[in-house]
């Protein structure tokens, strides 16, 4: 969880957001329970007492998303880092949103402590927002999305190739969404909502 | 009220393990459970919530544990092993002293800044200790930031007895190197209640009535005393229970009862609340300032007529003022003096005294403060002037005094006007000392600044050597910028006695015509000679000023800038020093012209990049810089390398603080505080011999060590042990220090609501008011100084005589004052004394306000906001805190003044007077509040708190108030007379506005956001003008919601407010809703893309409405589809509202 000190505002500012959502994904994990509690260890981040997963995999998968996104969320590309929790057909039951806003124009030198105070508040209201959630059906899996304002050019760059295009299925009906947090301080602004099927979708 | 905390309570054992059965035995999610759960918690180490107990429990299954007791038990035992080898490691302490927080065991609950591991770093490396998990046994101080609701109402379960104190008290007791007493340091939601709008008045009430001799007010004063007597009762009960919190908390219900007893003691309350709180700090160790004030008000109380100590004081002022009359007695003055640390206690204080570079430094700091709307928020005294707009070739005026130091000296003696003269600090026969400044005769002599008095008078023998007049200086600088302010809203201040004006603006006039005129002011304000420089960039204005000087002017047209530059010598340029010049010389270049045939790149190349640049432009006379402002210092600091001889370390520490003093002085008027402190001592070396210059610094080695702390500060007492800290490090003989500087950096403005926090307002505002009590007696004593020589003969005697005796217009600007109106006509009963308004409030007004009350002063109070800035600076005019008719009536009245001189005589006798003012001024400026705002309200009405109707309330007054500190007020209206406040609107253009400009279904094709826009926003506005009461009262909640920019903030208030009167149907019922709904949809587009979250609380809280009042309900029918198709749009989905339980 180390940054490099010498890197752009705009690349300090994407290395802090992925940082970031490492950990919230995690708390979101954590928080469905899909894993035995005893898959997460305690862990202080930003002052605040977070989930970090204990099982290698686990939390290279995670790792490895998030960091992957990196580059593409420095240029800006990526608009919303979904945790979709499906069942056993591919249809989604829950979807928790991260609509990313990083200013692209932004160029002075952010204040890391502003930044990350409004950064915690996401991680406080996201261990306490259990009861907005659904009850997950058991068999349940989960994957992590990130929905690009455009499709990236395969070619430039390996990183790349870690993303692959999802399987999920869409819900036919717009989704109700439920907000958990907002946050916008410039240059970053992050939003975290639920998602879940509308009443009125098909059932499968 | 709050603080209920009280031992006694305590006596029930808090069994660790027994809570932690319960909890175990409890089930996780049963929320019945939880709350009993809570209420049996004693441990606060366990307030992870759910999810930490049940990773916990999981791991105490498989532990071999018996129970969770003992589990604990074993875990805390090994978390004190592990803190104990830490801080053995770590700790700073040497084992000689004890350490800071010895016996000091916290426990750090929830978040904080900083982080309870920072805190924990803290008590290692200082000795104390630090508790992961609450014990009432082991826990002496609870620190935590912030507490919930419901804590604070059970405080004495949640703490057990132990003081709840802010992170900040663990901070500031490292920094002041030994434990301070926690009472300051309390929990802000513990400690007093926050202070109300009425506390306000009543504070600045009571210092006010000292001094006015109405019989009302007695009766207040009587109050007072019973007050007091109750107090000392109850100091009494105090001691024997030797139970602080309890003893306080009678006091408050004492106060509570006496608040609802009778209107005269209520105006008491709060100050005498706030003795209790000394009284607290007393036993608390800390010797606090209200003690003193406590005193000062003692011996003040009887004191109604000031006559007695007034005639000491005003002959004392005049015996000042004859010795700054005559310069030749001050020349002599200093070298009676002793010279160095070695002899003179207060050596220090003359150093600086005596010092024009200090001078020089400081003044900026002054001039900020005098003119502190800089950059752009000049007053355009010459607006009239301001109007084409085509684009002119720029016009700069450079003017600068023509030698400052030696022509304000001799002003005042025609008769050393064409003899050499020169200004150095002594005229010591030996003649080491160096002329700073010498006038034109003399330069003609080749007297040059720097040469020491013996080779000047070498050269001239009968060169006459004065001594500097800073009061004068700063006289005749203050004169020389209201002038310019005046002429010129751009003005840049280069020096106390030079400065760039930008005219470009003012195209109704001829820069050069506009110079003389302002030289010719500058003469006749000031007796002393200006020369102006104009030219189209300030490079070129500054060079003309060279080759008008002295007394001349020049004005360089573009076409001319190559002709001038060419043969011009390099060195003349700015930005081209000894070093510069000696490498250009090298190259063979010795002039401007020269300079021109260097290709940039070459410069750029040989110089470094900028200095090339530089180099190139100004060659060519090109100059791009703007006339803007002064720039912000990055560090303040003193320094003194002259005199310093020390004969053992007490000496040395002896100056250190005087050092320290002078440097807490200098940050406190900058208004900032410093983390890193620099010491520089300069070291005699070893082969040097005594300095040819007598008392100088010689030959020295520079040393410096520097230091940050984690808090700044600006406190003495802090400098002071930094300073003796650092001074330890260098390890060198006293004797041989030839000079020793302390510099602060990493400056932080003290922002003023830091200064609240800090220094809890209320309090400050008591001290600083009735501190100055003292003072008024010689203000007093001054004003009846006045009336006596009046020639007009005024037999006006006590107070109100005050305002009536300002010499310089007075007239004039009384009968401004009566066109004021209403709120003026009971001014001259109810206006507080000037020496009790609290100048840092006084000058962070709004100008207009600030020119009202300084009319209602007579003038006078523009010119104690000068005192006040801590330097005594004088001014006779200042005109540009007038409006600008004003501002015409003072030229008016002072172009009647045929004899400027007269006119300047009386400046400096108001000067000598009020600078022993200044000097009796000990306590500085406090800041902050709305103090004077207070006392034009209260001025209203004597006898009550508050007006009984608005129709009593100086409207324009009420206007300029905050919204919240004017909804405040409206509060405490009776209700029926709330009708009224609807009608102070109207003056606000913005009002005008027609209701429902915009249908709601045009909102979506694009239309701008105006509802939104502003602090109070639009709506704010329009709603409260508007004859629907849902509306108004809407526009109501929005002062009173806390943070009022969100519109969930204010419609939680809404709910939180009774509803029940407000469904009335009426026949605007639908114009209602509509304008609602048209709030609304704006506020959705505005916050849809950013903040989801805020629409999303919002909406839930309209639901939660809806369900109340019909009104609600309608404006949410009516808009929620709107919300569902933006969320749509924005989100590809609908909100889900769940229904509200």
């Amino acid at each position: 969880m180390e940054r490099k000190d010498n890197q752009s505002p705009r690349g300090h500012i994407a290395g802090i957001l992925v940082e970031f959502l490492e950990v919230a994904i995690t708390s979101v994990v954590f928080l469905k329970g899909i894993y035995s509690p005893g898959a997460f260890e305690r862990r202080r981040y930003m002052n605040v007492v977070v989930q970090r997963a204990r099982h290698p995999q686990l939390r290279d998968y995670i790792h490895s998303a998030v960091s992957g996104l990196l580059p593409f969320i420095e240029k800006g590309l990526v608009e919303r880092v979904a945790v979709i929790f499906f069942n056993t057909d591919n249809i989604p039951v829950e979807r928790f949103m991260f609509k990313l806003a990083v200013n692209q124009s932004f160029d002075s030198k952010v204040e890391e402590s502003d930044l990350e105070f409004s950064l915690r508040s996401f991680l406080v209201k996201l261990s306490v927002s259990q009861p907005l959630t659904k009850v997950l059906p058991c068999d349940c899996r989960w994957e992590i999305t990130a929905y690009f304002r455009s499709l990236p050019q395969v070619s430039n760059c390996k990183d790349t190739e870690l993303w692959i295009s999802t399987d999920t299925k869409q819900w036919q009906q717009p989704p109700l969404i439920t907000p958990i947090k907002s946050m916008n301080s410039e240059p970053l602004g992050v939003q975290l909502y639920l998602e879940h099927p509308s009443p009125s979708e098909p059932k499968s | 009220m709050s603080l209920d905390s009280s031992r006694s309570a305590n006596s029930g054992p808090q069994n660790l393990k027994r809570s932690f059965n319960s909890n175990s035995s409890n089930d996780k999610g049963n929320s019945s459970n939880s709350k009993k759960r809570k209420s049996n918690q004693k441990t606060l180490g366990m307030a992870w919530g759910p999810n930490s107990l049940s990773t916990s429990r999981s791991s105490f299954r498989s532990s071999p544990f018996s129970d969770f007791g003992s589990y604990m038990v074993e875990k805390n035992r090994k978390l004190q092993n592990q803190f104990d080898a830490e801080a053995s490691n770590s700790s700073l302490s040497d084992s000689s002293t004890k350490p800071i927080f010895h016996g000091v065991s916290i426990f750090v609950d929830g978040f904080t800044v900083p982080s309870s591991q920072e805190l924990r770093r803290y008590m290692l490396n200082y000795g104390g200790r630090f508790e992961n998990y609450f014990s009432r046994h082991r826990v002496t101080h609870i620190i935590c930031s912030n507490l919930p609701d419901s804590k604070i109402k059970n405080i004495r379960s949640f703490s057990g007895g132990l003081p709840v104190v802010k992170p900040t008290w663990i901070l500031d007791s490292v920094a002041a190197k030994r434990l301070l007493s926690w009472v300051p340091y309390q929990l802000d939601q513990l400690a007093s209640n926050q202070p109300t709008l009425s506390a306000f008045f009543t504070s600045k009430f009571s210092p006010a009535s000292e001094g006015v001799f109405t019989a009302a007010i007695c009766e207040v004063k009587h109050a007072t005393e019973d007050l007091c007597l109750k107090d000392a009762s109850t100091d009494a009960k105090f001691s024997e229970e030797g139970e602080p919190s309890e003893w306080r908390k009678k006091i408050t219900e004492e106060h509570d009862e006496l608040m609802r007893g009778n209107t005269d003691s209520k105006v008491i309350e709060e100050p005498s609340s706030s003795y209790s709180e000394a009284s607290q700090e007393v036993k608390g160790v800390e010797r606090s300032y209200l003690e003193q004030d406590d005193e000062s008000k003692e011996n003040n109380g009887p004191q109604y007529c000031p006559e007695q100590p007034s005639a000491s004081v005003s002959s004392h002022c005049f015996d000042n003022h004859s010795i700054k009359g005559l310069p030749h007695s001050t020349a002599l003055g200093p070298s009676k003096q002793r010279h160095s640390t070695l002899g003179d206690p207060n050596f220090v204080e003359n150093y600086f005294k005596n010092s024009r570079l200090h001078f020089i430094g400081t003044w900026r700091n002054r001039y900020r403060k005098r003119f502190p709307s800089l950059p752009n928020g000049f007053k355009c005294v010459n607006s009239h002037l301001d109007v084409s707009a085509d684009t002119q070739k720029t016009a700069i005026i450079h003017i600068d005094m023509d030698c400052f130091f030696v022509s304000v000296v001799i002003r005042s003696h025609p008769e050393l006007h064409d003899k050499p003269v020169a200004v150095c600090h002594s005229d010591n026969p030996k003649g080491t000392a160096e002329i700073s400044s010498a006038n034109y005769p003399a330069r003609d002599y080749g007297i040059r600044a720097g040469m020491f008095v013996r080779d000047a008078k070498a050269l001239c023998t009968h060169l006459v050597i004065l001594s500097y007049n800073f009061e004068a200086y700063e006289e005749v600088a203050d004169q020389f910028y209201n002038i310019l302010h005046k002429h010129c809203n751009r003005v840049q201040a280069v020096s106390c006695d030079e400065a760039f004006l930008d005219v470009t603006d003012l195209e109704g006039e001829d820069p050069q015509l506009l110079a003389s005129v302002i030289r010719k002011e500058i003469f006749e304000a000031t007796g002393c000679t200006a020369s102006a420089g104009i030219a189209v960039n300030m490079l070129m204005a500054r060079l003309a000023t060279r080759t008008a000087k002295p007394n001349g002017q020049c004005y360089i047209s573009p076409e001319r800038v190559d002709e001038y530059l060419d043969q011009l010598p390099i060195k003349a340029l700015p930005g081209i020093g000894h070093v510069l010049e000696e490498k250009l010389k090298n190259r063979n270049v010795r002039t401007c012209g020269q300079l021109r045939m260097i290709s940039k790149d070459s410069l750029q190349k040989d110089f470094r990049f900028k200095t090339g640049e530089m180099l190139w432009n100004y060659c060519r006379g090109v100059d791009n810089r703007l006339v803007g402002t002064i720039q912000e210092s990055k560090s303040v600091g003193a320094e003194v390398n002259w005199g310093v001889r020390f004969r053992d370390l007490q000496d040395t520490q002896h100056f250190l603080l005087d050092l320290c003093k002078e440097v807490s002085l200098r940050l406190q008027g900058c208004g900032v505080q410093g983390r890193t402190f620099t010491l520089k001592i300069k070291k005699r070396r070893k082969d040097a011999g005594e300095p040819a210059k007598y008392m100088g610094c010689g030959d020295c080695e520079n040393l410096s060590h520097s230091t940050t702390v984690p808090l700044a500060t600006d406190d003495v007492e802090v400098l002071q042990r930094i300073t003796k800290q650092l001074f330890g490090f260098f390890h060198i003989d006293v004797k041989d220090i030839r000079g020793v500087g302390l510099q602060v950096s990493r400056l932080e403005s003290v922002d003023t609501s830091k200064q609240v926090l800090e220094r809890n307002s209320l309090k400050s505002w008591l001290i600083s008011a009735s501190a100055r009590s003292e003072e008024q007696c010689d203000i007093n004593g001054i004003a009846k100084d006045r009336v006596g020589t009046d020639t007009e003969g005024r037999s006006m005697g006590g107070n109100s005589g005050v305002l009536c005796t300002d010499p310089v217009g007075n007239s004039v600007l009384r009968t401004n004052n009566t066109s004021n109106g209403e709120g003026c006509s009971n001014q001259g009963l109810s206006i507080p004394l000037l020496c009790d308004l609290d100048m840092g409030v006084v000058e962070s007004l709004p100008s207009e306000l600030l020119s009202e009350l300084n009319e209602m002063y007579g003038g006078k109070l523009v010119d104690l906001i000068a005192k006040s800035k801590g330097q005594g600076e004088n001014s006779t005019g200042s005109l540009c805190f007038h409006s600008p008719e004003l501002a015409k009536v003072e030229e008016a009245e002072r172009s009647r003044n045929s004899d400027p001189i007269s006119l300047s005589r009386t400046a400096a006798e108001m000067k000598g007077k009020q600078h022993i003012l200044d000097g009796l001024q000990t306590v500085p400026d406090s800041g902050a509040g709305f103090n004077s705002i207070a006392i034009s309200i209260q001025g209203l009405d004597n006898n009550d708190l508050m007006p009984s109707s608005l129709s009593q309330v100086d409207t324009s007054v009420l206007q300029q108030l905050p919204e919240e500190l004017r909804a405040d007020i409206f509060e405490s209206l009776p209700e029926h007379r709330r009708q009224e406040i609807s009608t102070l609107g109207p003056n606000r253009d913005n009002l005008h506005h027609p209701l429902c400009i915009n249908p709601p279904e045009s909102t979506d094709s694009g239309l701008t956001n105006t509802l939104w826009i502003g602090n109070p926003p639009m709506w704010v506005d329009k709603f409260k003008v508007s004859n629907l009461l849902m509306l108004r009262f809407f526009a109501d909640m929005y002062y009173k919601a806390k943070s009022a920019e969100n519109l969930s903030s204010i419609l939680q208030c809404t709910i939180a407010e009774s509803l029940h009167p407000l469904d009335a149907k009426c026949d605007a019922w639908n114009e209602a809703v509509h304008s609602f709904n048209e709030l609304l949809v704006e506020y959705i587009k505005l916050k849809i893309v950013v903040d989801i979250e805020e629409i999303y609380v919002c909406f839930r809280l309209l639901r939660r409405l809806s369900t109340r009042s019909e009104f609600f309900l309608e404006v949410y029918n009516l808009v929620f589809p709107h919300l569902q198709v933006s969320v749509d749009e924005n989100y590809g989905g609908n909100l889900h509202i769940p229904l509200n339980k």
